[in-house]
Protein backbone atom coordinates (compact mmCIF):
# COMPACT_ATOMS: atom_id res chain seq x y z
CA UNK A 1 0.00 0.00 0.00
CA UNK A 2 3.12 2.13 0.59
CA UNK A 3 4.69 1.49 -2.40
CA UNK A 4 1.64 2.59 -4.30
CA UNK A 5 0.86 5.96 -2.18
CA UNK A 6 5.18 6.72 -2.75
CA UNK A 7 4.74 6.06 -6.23
CA UNK A 8 1.99 8.31 -6.81
CA UNK A 9 3.36 11.36 -4.68
CA UNK A 10 6.62 10.86 -6.50
CA UNK A 11 4.39 10.95 -9.76
CA UNK A 12 3.46 14.28 -9.17
CA UNK A 13 6.79 15.25 -7.93
CA UNK A 14 8.04 13.68 -11.49
CA UNK A 15 5.87 16.03 -13.34
CA UNK A 16 5.72 18.86 -11.66
CA UNK A 17 9.40 19.05 -11.96
CA UNK A 18 9.30 19.28 -15.59
CA UNK A 19 11.24 15.70 -16.01
CA UNK A 20 13.29 16.13 -19.54
CA UNK A 21 12.89 12.18 -19.92
CA UNK A 22 9.56 12.04 -19.44
CA UNK A 23 7.96 14.74 -21.38
CA UNK A 24 10.25 13.81 -24.35
CA UNK A 25 8.94 9.87 -23.55
CA UNK A 26 5.15 11.64 -23.87
CA UNK A 27 5.99 13.08 -26.81
CA UNK A 28 6.83 10.18 -28.89
CA UNK A 29 4.46 8.75 -27.96
CA UNK A 30 1.57 11.50 -29.30
CA UNK A 31 3.68 11.43 -32.48
CA UNK A 32 3.55 8.26 -33.09
CA UNK A 33 -0.04 7.84 -32.35
CA UNK A 34 -1.26 10.98 -33.76
CA UNK A 35 0.50 10.37 -37.25
CA UNK A 36 -0.47 6.76 -37.32
CA UNK A 37 -4.17 7.44 -36.60
CA UNK A 38 -4.25 10.75 -39.42
CA UNK A 39 -2.63 8.51 -41.80
CA UNK A 40 -5.75 5.38 -40.74
CA UNK A 41 -7.77 8.14 -41.29
CA UNK A 42 -7.34 9.56 -44.20
CA UNK A 43 -7.31 5.76 -45.93
CA UNK A 44 -10.32 4.76 -43.69
CA UNK A 45 -12.83 6.83 -43.84
CA UNK A 46 -12.97 6.76 -47.88
CA UNK A 47 -11.87 3.06 -47.60
CA UNK A 48 -15.22 3.00 -45.05
CA UNK A 49 -17.44 4.84 -47.05
CA UNK A 50 -16.46 3.07 -50.24
CA UNK A 51 -17.41 -0.18 -49.00
CA UNK A 52 -20.83 0.70 -47.23
CA UNK A 53 -21.70 2.73 -51.00
CA UNK A 54 -20.82 -0.08 -53.52
CA UNK A 55 -21.72 -3.41 -53.86
CA UNK A 56 -19.07 -6.01 -55.59
CA UNK A 57 -17.66 -9.25 -55.52
CA UNK A 58 -15.93 -10.32 -52.50
CA UNK A 59 -17.36 -7.53 -50.86
CA UNK A 60 -18.60 -10.23 -47.83
CA UNK A 61 -15.45 -11.62 -46.99
CA UNK A 62 -13.52 -8.34 -47.31
CA UNK A 63 -15.85 -6.85 -44.60
CA UNK A 64 -15.27 -10.25 -42.12
CA UNK A 65 -11.49 -9.29 -42.50
CA UNK A 66 -12.09 -6.16 -41.67
CA UNK A 67 -14.01 -7.42 -38.69
CA UNK A 68 -11.05 -9.96 -37.74
CA UNK A 69 -8.20 -7.40 -38.58
CA UNK A 70 -10.01 -4.51 -36.02
CA UNK A 71 -9.59 -6.92 -32.87
CA UNK A 72 -5.90 -8.40 -34.18
CA UNK A 73 -3.31 -8.57 -31.39
CA UNK A 74 -0.77 -5.69 -31.20
CA UNK A 75 1.86 -7.79 -31.36
CA UNK A 76 0.63 -10.14 -34.65
CA UNK A 77 0.79 -6.64 -35.96
CA UNK A 78 3.89 -5.76 -34.60
CA UNK A 79 5.74 -9.10 -35.85
CA UNK A 80 4.14 -9.03 -39.27
CA UNK A 81 5.51 -5.59 -40.13
CA UNK A 82 8.81 -6.33 -37.82
CA UNK A 83 9.39 -9.28 -40.40
CA UNK A 84 8.09 -7.57 -43.90
CA UNK A 85 10.91 -4.45 -42.73
CA UNK A 86 13.62 -6.24 -41.71
CA UNK A 87 16.98 -6.53 -43.05
CA UNK A 88 16.27 -9.43 -45.03
CA UNK A 89 12.57 -8.80 -45.64
CA UNK A 90 10.63 -7.58 -48.89
CA UNK A 91 11.13 -3.68 -47.51
CA UNK A 92 14.40 -4.08 -45.78
CA UNK A 93 16.72 -1.96 -47.80
CA UNK A 94 14.66 1.04 -46.24
CA UNK A 95 15.72 -0.46 -42.85
CA UNK A 96 12.89 1.21 -41.04
CA UNK A 97 12.98 -1.32 -37.91
CA UNK A 98 13.28 0.26 -34.37
CA UNK A 99 12.72 3.49 -35.76
CA UNK A 100 9.57 5.87 -34.99
CA UNK A 101 8.60 4.89 -38.78
CA UNK A 102 8.14 1.74 -38.58
CA UNK A 103 6.36 2.10 -35.27
CA UNK A 104 3.88 4.42 -37.11
CA UNK A 105 3.86 2.02 -39.85
CA UNK A 106 2.96 -1.28 -37.52
CA UNK A 107 -0.05 0.97 -35.68
CA UNK A 108 -1.25 2.28 -38.92
CA UNK A 109 -2.26 -1.83 -39.54
CA UNK A 110 -3.81 -1.60 -36.03
CA UNK A 111 -5.68 1.47 -36.02
CA UNK A 112 -6.81 1.34 -39.94
CA UNK A 113 -9.45 -1.66 -40.27
CA UNK A 114 -11.14 -0.04 -36.41
CA UNK A 115 -11.64 3.35 -38.96
CA UNK A 116 -12.75 1.10 -41.83
CA UNK A 117 -14.86 -1.00 -39.80
CA UNK A 118 -16.70 1.68 -38.01
CA UNK A 119 -17.27 4.28 -40.64
CA UNK A 120 -18.42 1.22 -42.73
CA UNK A 121 -21.33 0.73 -40.05
CA UNK A 122 -22.61 3.90 -40.17
CA UNK A 123 -22.40 4.25 -43.66
CA UNK A 124 -24.32 1.33 -44.58
CA UNK A 125 -27.34 2.51 -41.89
CA UNK A 126 -27.13 5.71 -43.01
CA UNK A 127 -26.35 6.44 -46.60
CA UNK A 128 -29.41 4.69 -48.24
CA UNK A 129 -31.74 7.50 -46.40
CA UNK A 130 -29.46 10.20 -46.56
CA UNK A 131 -29.00 9.70 -50.56
CA UNK A 132 -32.67 9.52 -51.03
CA UNK A 133 -33.07 13.13 -49.31
CA UNK A 134 -30.07 14.44 -51.28
CA UNK A 135 -32.16 13.41 -54.26
CA UNK A 136 -35.30 14.60 -53.37
CA UNK A 137 -33.97 18.24 -52.64
CA UNK A 138 -31.79 18.62 -56.01
CA UNK A 139 -28.55 17.61 -54.12
CA UNK A 140 -25.86 16.38 -56.61
CA UNK A 141 -23.30 13.76 -55.67
CA UNK A 142 -20.74 15.77 -54.31
CA UNK A 143 -23.65 17.27 -52.15
CA UNK A 144 -24.89 14.49 -51.54
CA UNK A 145 -21.40 12.97 -49.90
CA UNK A 146 -21.14 16.10 -48.01
CA UNK A 147 -24.45 15.90 -46.15
CA UNK A 148 -23.89 12.16 -45.42
CA UNK A 149 -20.22 13.35 -44.07
CA UNK A 150 -22.16 15.96 -42.32
CA UNK A 151 -24.53 13.21 -40.83
CA UNK A 152 -22.00 11.00 -39.73
CA UNK A 153 -20.20 13.63 -38.16
CA UNK A 154 -20.51 11.89 -34.56
CA UNK A 155 -20.23 8.43 -35.41
CA UNK A 156 -16.99 9.18 -37.56
CA UNK A 157 -15.46 11.00 -34.43
CA UNK A 158 -16.21 8.00 -31.99
CA UNK A 159 -14.32 6.05 -34.84
CA UNK A 160 -10.97 8.05 -34.62
CA UNK A 161 -10.69 8.51 -30.75
CA UNK A 162 -11.44 5.28 -30.61
CA UNK A 163 -8.59 4.24 -32.88
CA UNK A 164 -6.43 6.77 -31.01
CA UNK A 165 -7.16 5.00 -27.94
CA UNK A 166 -6.55 1.82 -29.51
CA UNK A 167 -3.12 3.42 -30.83
CA UNK A 168 -1.79 4.95 -27.51
CA UNK A 169 -2.50 2.13 -25.13
CA UNK A 170 -0.95 -0.77 -27.09
CA UNK A 171 2.51 -1.70 -26.55
CA UNK A 172 3.09 -5.06 -28.28
CA UNK A 173 3.01 -3.82 -31.57
CA UNK A 174 5.74 -1.08 -30.94
CA UNK A 175 7.82 -2.53 -28.24
CA UNK A 176 8.42 -4.82 -31.57
CA UNK A 177 8.69 -2.54 -34.04
CA UNK A 178 10.62 0.23 -32.00
CA UNK A 179 12.51 -2.05 -29.63
CA UNK A 180 12.03 0.33 -26.47
CA UNK A 181 15.15 2.29 -27.40
CA UNK A 182 16.19 5.01 -24.82
CA UNK A 183 15.85 8.86 -26.41
CA UNK A 184 15.08 6.84 -29.99
CA UNK A 185 11.86 4.74 -29.98
CA UNK A 186 10.94 4.68 -26.06
CA UNK A 187 6.96 5.55 -25.91
CA UNK A 188 5.18 5.77 -22.44
CA UNK A 189 4.09 2.29 -22.95
CA UNK A 190 6.95 -0.10 -23.22
CA UNK A 191 8.65 1.90 -21.12
CA UNK A 192 5.99 1.47 -18.29
CA UNK A 193 6.92 -2.62 -19.15
CA UNK A 194 10.55 -1.57 -18.79
CA UNK A 195 9.86 0.14 -15.70
CA UNK A 196 8.41 -2.43 -13.96
CA UNK A 197 10.88 -5.06 -14.74
CA UNK A 198 13.21 -2.84 -12.92
CA UNK A 199 11.05 -2.34 -9.79
CA UNK A 200 10.66 1.30 -10.73
CA UNK A 201 7.62 1.43 -9.21
CA UNK A 202 7.08 5.47 -8.95
CA UNK A 203 8.10 6.56 -12.40
CA UNK A 204 5.67 3.83 -13.97
CA UNK A 205 2.83 5.61 -11.90
CA UNK A 206 3.91 8.60 -13.26
CA UNK A 207 3.87 7.37 -16.60
CA UNK A 208 1.03 5.38 -16.36
CA UNK A 209 -1.00 8.82 -14.36
CA UNK A 210 0.01 11.12 -17.97
CA UNK A 211 -1.57 7.98 -20.23
CA UNK A 212 -4.69 7.98 -18.25
CA UNK A 213 -4.68 12.03 -18.03
CA UNK A 214 -4.30 11.85 -21.43
CA UNK A 215 -7.15 9.42 -22.02
CA UNK A 216 -9.23 11.37 -20.22
CA UNK A 217 -8.48 14.44 -22.04
CA UNK A 218 -9.33 12.90 -25.40
CA UNK A 219 -12.52 11.58 -24.30
CA UNK A 220 -13.88 14.72 -22.67
CA UNK A 221 -13.35 16.50 -26.14
CA UNK A 222 -15.21 13.80 -27.47
CA UNK A 223 -17.65 13.84 -25.30
CA UNK A 224 -18.13 17.14 -25.20
CA UNK A 225 -18.64 16.93 -28.94
CA UNK A 226 -20.85 14.45 -29.21
CA UNK A 227 -22.96 16.09 -26.11
CA UNK A 228 -23.09 19.35 -28.20
CA UNK A 229 -24.35 18.29 -31.53
CA UNK A 230 -27.18 16.04 -29.51
CA UNK A 231 -28.48 18.36 -27.32
CA UNK B 1 -44.98 20.55 -64.89
CA UNK B 2 -46.86 17.97 -66.99
CA UNK B 3 -46.21 14.65 -66.60
CA UNK B 4 -46.81 11.78 -69.24
CA UNK B 5 -46.14 8.18 -68.75
CA UNK B 6 -45.95 5.54 -71.59
CA UNK B 7 -45.78 1.82 -70.70
CA UNK B 8 -44.01 2.42 -67.47
CA UNK B 9 -43.21 -0.88 -66.02
CA UNK B 10 -41.18 -1.62 -62.98
CA UNK B 11 -40.74 -5.19 -60.94
CA UNK B 12 -38.88 -5.94 -58.27
CA UNK B 13 -37.24 -9.74 -57.85
CA UNK B 14 -38.96 -10.51 -61.00
CA UNK B 15 -42.54 -9.48 -59.85
CA UNK B 16 -44.19 -6.67 -61.99
CA UNK B 17 -45.45 -4.12 -59.56
CA UNK B 18 -45.94 -1.42 -61.64
CA UNK B 19 -47.33 -1.46 -64.89
CA UNK B 20 -48.92 1.65 -66.51
CA UNK B 21 -49.48 1.55 -70.43
CA UNK B 22 -50.20 5.47 -70.19
CA UNK B 23 -51.35 8.03 -68.13
CA UNK B 24 -51.20 11.93 -67.54
CA UNK B 25 -50.63 14.25 -64.92
CA UNK B 26 -50.99 17.73 -66.21
CA UNK B 27 -49.67 21.14 -65.01
CA UNK B 28 -50.71 23.05 -62.10
CA UNK B 29 -53.10 20.11 -61.38
CA UNK B 30 -53.59 18.41 -57.67
CA UNK B 31 -53.31 14.73 -58.29
CA UNK B 32 -54.90 11.78 -55.45
CA UNK B 33 -53.07 8.59 -56.45
CA UNK B 34 -55.42 6.20 -54.10
CA UNK B 35 -55.24 1.89 -54.37
CA UNK B 36 -55.01 -0.42 -51.80
CA UNK B 37 -51.71 -1.35 -49.69
CA UNK B 38 -48.75 -2.77 -52.30
CA UNK B 39 -50.98 -0.92 -55.13
CA UNK B 40 -47.50 0.74 -56.65
CA UNK B 41 -48.14 3.86 -55.48
CA UNK B 42 -44.90 4.29 -53.56
CA UNK B 43 -43.10 3.07 -56.69
CA UNK B 44 -45.18 5.28 -59.24
CA UNK B 45 -43.65 8.27 -57.14
CA UNK B 46 -40.31 7.36 -56.52
CA UNK B 47 -39.92 6.54 -60.32
CA UNK B 48 -41.10 10.08 -60.99
CA UNK B 49 -39.00 11.86 -58.54
CA UNK B 50 -36.09 9.70 -60.26
CA UNK B 51 -35.19 7.72 -56.51
CA UNK B 52 -35.59 4.20 -59.13
CA UNK B 53 -35.42 3.51 -63.01
CA UNK B 54 -37.90 1.50 -64.24
CA UNK B 55 -37.50 -1.59 -66.04
CA UNK B 56 -39.48 0.04 -69.23
CA UNK B 57 -40.84 2.79 -70.47
CA UNK B 58 -40.51 6.12 -70.00
CA UNK B 59 -41.93 9.48 -68.36
CA UNK B 60 -41.50 12.42 -69.83
CA UNK B 61 -41.43 15.61 -67.86
CA UNK B 62 -42.88 18.44 -69.85
CA UNK B 63 -42.32 16.44 -72.86
CA UNK B 64 -38.40 16.17 -71.87
CA UNK B 65 -37.01 12.67 -71.06
CA UNK B 66 -34.55 14.31 -68.81
CA UNK B 67 -35.72 14.46 -65.26
CA UNK B 68 -35.09 18.13 -64.04
CA UNK B 69 -34.10 16.80 -60.70
CA UNK B 70 -33.95 20.74 -59.28
CA UNK B 71 -37.18 21.07 -59.71
CA UNK B 72 -39.13 18.05 -58.50
CA UNK B 73 -39.16 16.90 -54.59
CA UNK B 74 -41.02 14.16 -53.07
CA UNK B 75 -42.32 14.37 -48.96
CA UNK B 76 -41.78 11.03 -47.50
CA UNK B 77 -44.41 9.85 -44.74
CA UNK B 78 -41.53 9.49 -42.03
CA UNK B 79 -39.32 12.81 -43.08
CA UNK B 80 -35.39 12.58 -42.88
CA UNK B 81 -34.50 16.03 -40.93
CA UNK B 82 -31.16 16.70 -41.11
CA UNK B 83 -29.60 16.91 -37.33
CA UNK B 84 -29.77 20.55 -36.95
CA UNK B 85 -31.99 22.78 -36.48
CA UNK B 86 -35.35 23.95 -38.07
CA UNK B 87 -34.35 27.01 -40.19
CA UNK B 88 -31.37 24.79 -41.51
CA UNK B 89 -33.16 22.02 -42.80
CA UNK B 90 -35.53 24.99 -44.55
CA UNK B 91 -32.13 26.47 -45.73
CA UNK B 92 -30.60 23.10 -46.95
CA UNK B 93 -32.12 23.34 -50.13
CA UNK B 94 -31.69 26.98 -51.09
CA UNK B 95 -27.69 26.95 -50.43
CA UNK B 96 -27.75 24.35 -52.90
CA UNK B 97 -29.08 26.47 -55.22
CA UNK B 98 -26.62 29.15 -54.14
CA UNK B 99 -29.53 31.84 -53.15
CA UNK B 100 -27.60 34.72 -50.98
CA UNK B 101 -28.17 34.45 -47.31
CA UNK B 102 -30.46 37.48 -46.94
CA UNK B 103 -32.45 35.71 -49.58
CA UNK B 104 -32.51 32.54 -47.50
CA UNK B 105 -33.30 33.87 -44.32
CA UNK B 106 -36.36 35.58 -46.11
CA UNK B 107 -37.42 32.53 -47.61
CA UNK B 108 -37.25 30.73 -44.15
CA UNK B 109 -39.22 33.46 -42.68
CA UNK B 110 -41.85 33.21 -45.09
CA UNK B 111 -42.71 29.63 -44.86
CA UNK B 112 -42.20 29.26 -40.76
CA UNK B 113 -44.62 32.17 -40.89
CA UNK B 114 -46.96 30.21 -43.46
CA UNK B 115 -46.82 27.03 -41.51
CA UNK B 116 -46.56 27.89 -38.13
CA UNK B 117 -43.16 26.83 -37.59
CA UNK B 118 -42.05 30.48 -35.83
CA UNK B 119 -41.30 29.18 -32.37
CA UNK B 120 -39.18 26.38 -33.43
CA UNK B 121 -37.17 28.07 -35.82
CA UNK B 122 -33.70 27.69 -33.78
CA UNK B 123 -34.99 24.18 -32.53
CA UNK B 124 -33.42 21.12 -33.57
CA UNK B 125 -34.90 18.72 -35.74
CA UNK B 126 -34.83 15.53 -33.59
CA UNK B 127 -36.47 17.03 -30.80
CA UNK B 128 -39.44 17.87 -33.06
CA UNK B 129 -43.04 16.13 -32.76
CA UNK B 130 -44.04 14.12 -35.80
CA UNK B 131 -46.39 16.59 -37.19
CA UNK B 132 -43.73 19.66 -36.78
CA UNK B 133 -41.56 17.38 -38.31
CA UNK B 134 -43.82 16.72 -41.29
CA UNK B 135 -44.41 20.54 -42.01
CA UNK B 136 -40.89 21.13 -41.52
CA UNK B 137 -40.21 18.45 -44.07
CA UNK B 138 -43.01 20.20 -46.16
CA UNK B 139 -41.17 23.97 -46.03
CA UNK B 140 -38.11 22.58 -46.79
CA UNK B 141 -39.38 20.83 -50.23
CA UNK B 142 -41.12 24.18 -50.72
CA UNK B 143 -38.50 26.55 -50.05
CA UNK B 144 -37.11 26.09 -53.48
CA UNK B 145 -40.45 26.56 -55.01
CA UNK B 146 -40.63 23.74 -57.20
CA UNK B 147 -42.70 22.80 -60.24
CA UNK B 148 -43.29 19.33 -58.90
CA UNK B 149 -44.46 18.32 -55.29
CA UNK B 150 -44.72 14.46 -54.62
CA UNK B 151 -46.48 13.97 -51.36
CA UNK B 152 -46.10 9.95 -50.27
CA UNK B 153 -49.17 9.82 -46.89
CA UNK B 154 -47.60 13.00 -45.77
CA UNK B 155 -50.44 13.45 -43.13
CA UNK B 156 -50.39 9.49 -42.12
CA UNK B 157 -49.85 9.84 -38.41
CA UNK B 158 -51.00 13.41 -38.22
CA UNK B 159 -53.69 14.78 -35.60
CA UNK B 160 -56.56 16.56 -38.02
CA UNK B 161 -55.23 20.26 -36.90
CA UNK B 162 -52.14 19.64 -38.35
CA UNK B 163 -53.48 17.72 -41.30
CA UNK B 164 -55.78 21.09 -42.04
CA UNK B 165 -52.46 22.74 -42.14
CA UNK B 166 -50.64 20.91 -44.46
CA UNK B 167 -54.14 20.80 -46.79
CA UNK B 168 -54.11 24.27 -46.90
CA UNK B 169 -50.82 24.87 -47.69
CA UNK B 170 -50.69 22.43 -50.49
CA UNK B 171 -53.66 24.36 -51.73
CA UNK B 172 -51.87 28.01 -51.03
CA UNK B 173 -49.02 26.83 -53.31
CA UNK B 174 -50.89 25.06 -56.12
CA UNK B 175 -53.10 28.56 -56.60
CA UNK B 176 -50.23 30.67 -55.93
CA UNK B 177 -47.31 28.89 -58.05
CA UNK B 178 -49.31 26.91 -59.88
CA UNK B 179 -47.28 24.23 -58.48
CA UNK B 180 -48.31 20.26 -59.82
CA UNK B 181 -49.11 18.37 -56.74
CA UNK B 182 -49.77 14.68 -56.90
CA UNK B 183 -50.83 13.42 -53.81
CA UNK B 184 -50.93 9.70 -52.33
CA UNK B 185 -53.17 9.26 -49.54
CA UNK B 186 -55.37 6.96 -48.10
CA UNK B 187 -58.16 9.40 -46.69
CA UNK B 188 -60.26 9.53 -49.34
CA UNK B 189 -61.77 12.65 -47.64
CA UNK B 190 -58.53 14.60 -48.28
CA UNK B 191 -58.40 13.52 -51.89
CA UNK B 192 -61.31 15.07 -52.25
CA UNK B 193 -60.45 18.13 -50.21
CA UNK B 194 -57.27 18.73 -51.57
CA UNK B 195 -57.16 17.16 -55.25
CA UNK B 196 -59.13 18.17 -58.32
CA UNK B 197 -57.78 14.69 -60.27
CA UNK B 198 -57.64 10.79 -58.83
CA UNK B 199 -55.85 7.91 -60.16
CA UNK B 200 -56.78 5.01 -58.95
CA UNK B 201 -54.42 1.92 -58.43
CA UNK B 202 -54.43 -1.55 -57.78
CA UNK B 203 -51.84 -4.17 -58.56
CA UNK B 204 -49.71 -2.32 -60.30
CA UNK B 205 -52.51 -1.15 -62.60
CA UNK B 206 -54.32 1.99 -63.38
CA UNK B 207 -57.91 1.03 -62.91
CA UNK B 208 -59.56 4.22 -63.45
CA UNK B 209 -58.86 7.63 -63.82
CA UNK B 210 -60.53 11.11 -63.69
CA UNK B 211 -61.55 14.17 -61.84
CA UNK B 212 -61.66 13.63 -57.99
CA UNK B 213 -65.05 14.31 -57.06
CA UNK B 214 -66.26 12.33 -59.81
CA UNK B 215 -64.32 9.22 -59.46
CA UNK B 216 -64.35 9.41 -55.46
CA UNK B 217 -68.51 9.89 -55.41
CA UNK B 218 -69.41 8.22 -58.81
CA UNK B 219 -66.69 5.31 -59.39
CA UNK B 220 -67.27 4.28 -63.35
CA UNK B 221 -65.76 0.83 -62.56
CA UNK B 222 -66.79 -1.91 -60.07
CA UNK B 223 -63.59 -2.11 -58.78
CA UNK B 224 -63.14 1.29 -57.79
CA UNK B 225 -66.25 1.61 -55.70
CA UNK B 226 -65.75 -1.54 -53.77
CA UNK B 227 -62.16 0.25 -53.24
CA UNK B 228 -64.03 3.49 -51.89
CA UNK B 229 -66.79 1.54 -49.82
CA UNK B 230 -63.93 -0.30 -48.10
CA UNK B 231 -64.81 -4.06 -49.47
CA UNK B 232 -61.92 -4.51 -51.61
CA UNK B 233 -59.78 -7.30 -50.51
CA UNK B 234 -56.56 -7.09 -51.48
N1 LIG C 1 -37.37 -2.18 -52.78
C1 LIG C 1 -38.26 -3.15 -52.97
N2 LIG C 1 -37.86 -4.44 -53.07
C2 LIG C 1 -38.75 -5.42 -53.29
N3 LIG C 1 -40.06 -5.22 -53.41
C3 LIG C 1 -40.54 -3.96 -53.32
C4 LIG C 1 -39.66 -2.86 -53.08
N4 LIG C 1 -40.41 -1.74 -53.04
C5 LIG C 1 -41.69 -2.14 -53.22
N5 LIG C 1 -41.76 -3.46 -53.38
C6 LIG C 1 -43.01 -4.22 -53.64
O1 LIG C 1 -43.70 -3.57 -54.65
C7 LIG C 1 -45.10 -3.58 -54.42
C8 LIG C 1 -45.63 -2.16 -54.49
O2 LIG C 1 -45.09 -1.44 -53.40
P1 LIG C 1 -45.45 0.09 -53.14
O3 LIG C 1 -44.60 0.52 -52.00
O4 LIG C 1 -45.33 0.86 -54.39
O5 LIG C 1 -46.97 0.02 -52.70
P2 LIG C 1 -47.91 1.18 -52.19
O6 LIG C 1 -49.04 1.28 -53.14
O7 LIG C 1 -47.14 2.41 -51.92
O8 LIG C 1 -48.45 0.55 -50.83
P3 LIG C 1 -48.76 1.24 -49.41
O9 LIG C 1 -50.11 1.80 -49.51
O10 LIG C 1 -48.72 0.08 -48.48
O11 LIG C 1 -47.69 2.24 -49.16
C9 LIG C 1 -45.28 -4.24 -53.08
O12 LIG C 1 -45.71 -5.55 -53.30
C10 LIG C 1 -43.91 -4.21 -52.44
O13 LIG C 1 -43.72 -5.36 -51.64
MG1 LIG D 1 -46.51 3.44 -50.18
Amino acid sequence: MDAIGQGIAEAFRLIASGDAEIFEIVGLSLYVSCLSVLISTCAGIPAGIFLGIHEFRGKGILVRLIYTFMSTPPVIAGLTVFLILMRRGPLGRFQLNYTPTAMIIAQICLVTPIIIGLTYNIVKEKAPVISRLGITLGAGSPARMKLLIYEMRVGLTTAVVSGFGRAISEVGAVMIVGGNIKGMTRVMTTYITELKGMGNYERAIAIGLILLTLSFLINAVLYHFQERESR
Amino acid sequence: MDLRFENLQKAYEGKLVLNLHEGTIKSGSRTAVIGPNGAGKSTLLNLIAGLDTPNAGHIYYSGSLNIPAREITLVFQSPYLISTTVERNIAYPLKLRGWKEDAIQQRVEELCGELNLMEFRRKKAWKLSGGETQKVALARALSFHPKLLLLDEPTANIDPATTGEIEKMLETINQREQTTVVLITHNLAQARRVCDRCLFLKDGELVEEGSAEELLLHPRKALTAKFIAGELLI
